[in-house]
């Protein structure tokens, strides 16, 4: 919060998506508060979150929309998937119907971003080994064949959970460094803010019409 | 900025519920669905008019479907802090926060209409005169959300 927009040099955009009950808001949490919500309630449409972090020596902000997973939601939330250059798509490993899905969360997660996003796949909840309902090899193999990077996480012990967000980071920042990224089409999710120490008034207009516009 | 009062809805996204609602009031037969999805997006719009009829609609919504209470409390607080109406935008926030203490989703609205009340000059306001206002003296109904309701 301390830290104002001018310490960073971009801004990526994030969706967490995925069946209700998976624990999106709880690995969103665990990021950007390192806590644990043991007793979670659903999400109404979508929450927010940012966090700062570094990737090549470069400082990106985030900024991360969780979807909620109730049905009644789905149709609106779809709007945000819009321009993001990272999606988070999340199963839980204890239940098969939520691993099952993931077909139809990735078919609708092509359809309205870009090829240029990046899609990350979650199995959530890997501290409940005991409970485990979707192999890890399976998931692997289904990540594979959709050229999808993949992890299992827990959003409770914070295992991985930090990895999952780098992780897409550095594939974003990567794709923006090859030039497969354009920075200047709209809906890339991604914006540039060089840095301009001692102008901090008049980049902030520039940018507070430059967000809005992108959302 | 990007946070949930700032964001806005693409004009398409409005647009594609808006013809959902106008189709099933024109049969006079509007689903708590369409309605609450068209509200969702009209309170999301910059344009204050398109704001208030979203609350309109969801002031409504909240007085005929009683499950749906706490998703339209919640963007009854949304709708009306974009319109800088804070003292109302507090007391959907305190409402819902009241049956449903601990909800973080709610805490950080309740925080991000505060700063927006701090940074306008506007701290204190929402509780001038020591009345926060009840939201049934709002809406005229009687408070009721129907619990946490995790499925
Ligand atoms: N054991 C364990 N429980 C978890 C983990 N992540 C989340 N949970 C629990 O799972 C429940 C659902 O988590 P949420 O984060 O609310 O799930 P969600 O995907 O955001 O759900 P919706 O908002 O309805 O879409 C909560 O009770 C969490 O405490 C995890 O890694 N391990
Ligand atoms: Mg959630």
């Amino acid at each position: 919060m301390s830290a104002g927009p001018y310490n960073y040099s971009y801004i990526f955009k994030y969706i967490i998506i995925g069946d209700m009950g998976v624990g999106k808001s709880c690995l969103l949490h665990q990021f950007t508060e390192k806590k644990f919500m043991a007793d979670c309630p659903h999400t109404i449409g979508v929450e927010f979150g940012t966090r700062i972090i570094e990737v090549s020596g470069q400082k990106i902000k985030l900024q991360i929309w969780d979807t909620a997973g109730q049905e009644r939601f789905r149709a609106v939330t779809r709007s945000y998937y819009r321009g993001a250059a990272g999606a988070l798509m999340v199963y839980d490993i204890t239940r098969r119907s939520t691993y099952n899905h993931l077909s139809s969360w990735l078919t609708d997660t092509r359809n309205l971003t870009n090829p240029s996003t990046v899609i990350f796949l979650i199995g959530n909840k890997c501290d409940l080994e005991g409970q485990r309902d979707v192999t890890y090899e399976e998931a692997s193999k289904f990540a594979e064949e959709n050229g999808l990077m993949f992890v299992e996480a827990s959003a409770k012990t914070g295992d991985n959970v930090e990895e999952a967000f780098l992780e897409t980071a550095k594939k974003i920042y990567q794709s923006i460094q090859d030039g497969r990224l354009d920075l200047n089409a709209a809906e890339s999710g991604v914006q540039h803010k060089p840095s301009q120490p001692g102008r901090n008034n008049l980049s902030s207009d520039q940018q507070a019409s430059k967000d809005n516009c992108a959302c | 900025m990007a946070d949930v009062l700032s964001e806005t809805v693409p004009p398409e996204d409005l647009k594609k519920f808006e013809k959902i609602y106008h189709e099933q009031l024109y049969k006079n037969d509007v689903t708590p669905k369409a309605q609450f999805e068209y509200a969702w997006c009209l309170v999301r719009s910059k344009y204050p008019a398109d704001i208030q009829k979203g609350i309109i609609l969801l002031e409504e919504l909240y007085k005929t479907n009683e499950e749906g209470r706490r998703d339209y409390l919640y963007y009854l607080a949304i709708g009306t802090a974009r319109l800088k109406e804070y003292s109302k935008a507090m007391t959907y926030v305190r409402s819902f926060l009241s049956i449903e203490p601990g909800n973080q989703q709610v805490i950080s609205l309740e925080q991000q209409i505060k700063k927006r009340m701090e940074k306008e000059g506007l701290v204190g306001m929402a509780y001038a005169g020591g009345v926060v206002l009840a939201v049934g003296a709002i809406l005229g109904v009687g408070l009721a959300i129907a619990g946490k309701s995790k499925s």
